[in-house]
């Protein structure tokens, strides 16, 4: 069964699923789903909730990266940081996928996130 | 919009005939589940969580008996579509109140090359607000049915 988001990398990649939502909005709304100011309200709301949960400096962290490449949060995949595609060492690898910390590529400052 | 062809975001092990979930909710789950076990998802809490936000946004049932559930996930590692058949019916809240028998969950990469998300979206939509076609998926009982129905 799914459980539920408790560490700092998941809440900070539901803030990053949520500001894609966010800007994706009314490309959606022109495919003919049903999108309310209330649940525009409520997603607005929902980021604000979310925020409270993320550590200070990570939130820093996050909306630096975003500001700077769209996309502060990318995925790994076969040891490359798929932000800049270079080689993570394995001082990093090693740990990725417990999503008990949150590792950022030494390449290019992205956090990263361990699709497998 | 461009027309795409659906099929090959379509996968066997993303193909539920009989839902066993009574409840939006539960669907939802069951289906984000579904992608765990086919192995395209490590982690379910993330998928569901960017679900459910999408639901507060408006109901994704489009009416018809249809919802199409969606949304960008960091991490969902491409375009999927995941489907299931609910013989009783779901109460979605959709767009004509109706209950949704077939759900299509679209999950999608923050960003991807070729951008084909919106477009998969749309075509999706296209294809099942044609009422002859939309009719026959409630039959469905096997993934090739299915997939040659999304051929025609």
């Amino acid at each position: 069964m799914s459980g539920k988001i408790k560490t700092q990398i998941e809440f900070l990649v539901a803030l990053q699923d949520l500001d894609i939502m966010i800007k994706e909005i009314e490309e959606v709304k022109e495919l003919g789903f049903e999108v309310n100011g209330e649940g525009s309200a409520a997603l607005i709301s929902a980021r604000e909730e979310l925020v409270q949960k993320i550590k200070k400096p990570m939130l820093a962290a996050y909306e630096r990266l975003r500001n700077r490449y769209k996309r502060a949060i990318v995925p790994v995949k076969d040891d490359n940081c798929l932000g800049c595609f270079m080689k993570l060492p394995t001082s990093i690898t090693a740990h990725g996928r417990t999503d008990k910390e949150v590792l950022v590529c030494e390449n290019c400052g992205r956090i990263l996130y361990w699709l497998s | 919009m461009e027309k795409v062809e659906l099929v090959s975001y379509f996968n066997e092990s993303l193909f539920i005939p009989a839902l066993r979930a009574k409840t939006k909710d539960g669907v939802l789950e069951e289906l984000v589940d579904c992608f765990v076990e086919a192995k395209f998802l490590r982690n379910p809490a993330i998928a569901l969580e960017m679900v459910h936000r999408r639901e507060q946004l408006g109901s994704t049932g489009i009416g018809h008996g249809i919802a199409i559930p969606h949304g960008r996930t960091t991490a969902a590692p491409e375009v999927m579509i995941a489907f299931g058949l609910s013989k009783n019916g779901i109460d979605w809240q959709a767009m004509d109140n109706k209950p949704v028998h077939l759900v299509f969950m679209v999950l999608a990469p923050p960003q991807e090359l070729n951008n084909r998300y919106l477009p998969v979206l749309g075509r999706l939509v296209e294809v099942l607000s044609e009422p002859h076609h939309r009719e026959k998926f409630h039959s469905v009982t096997t993934y090739s049915d299915f997939i040659n129905l999304l051929k025609s």
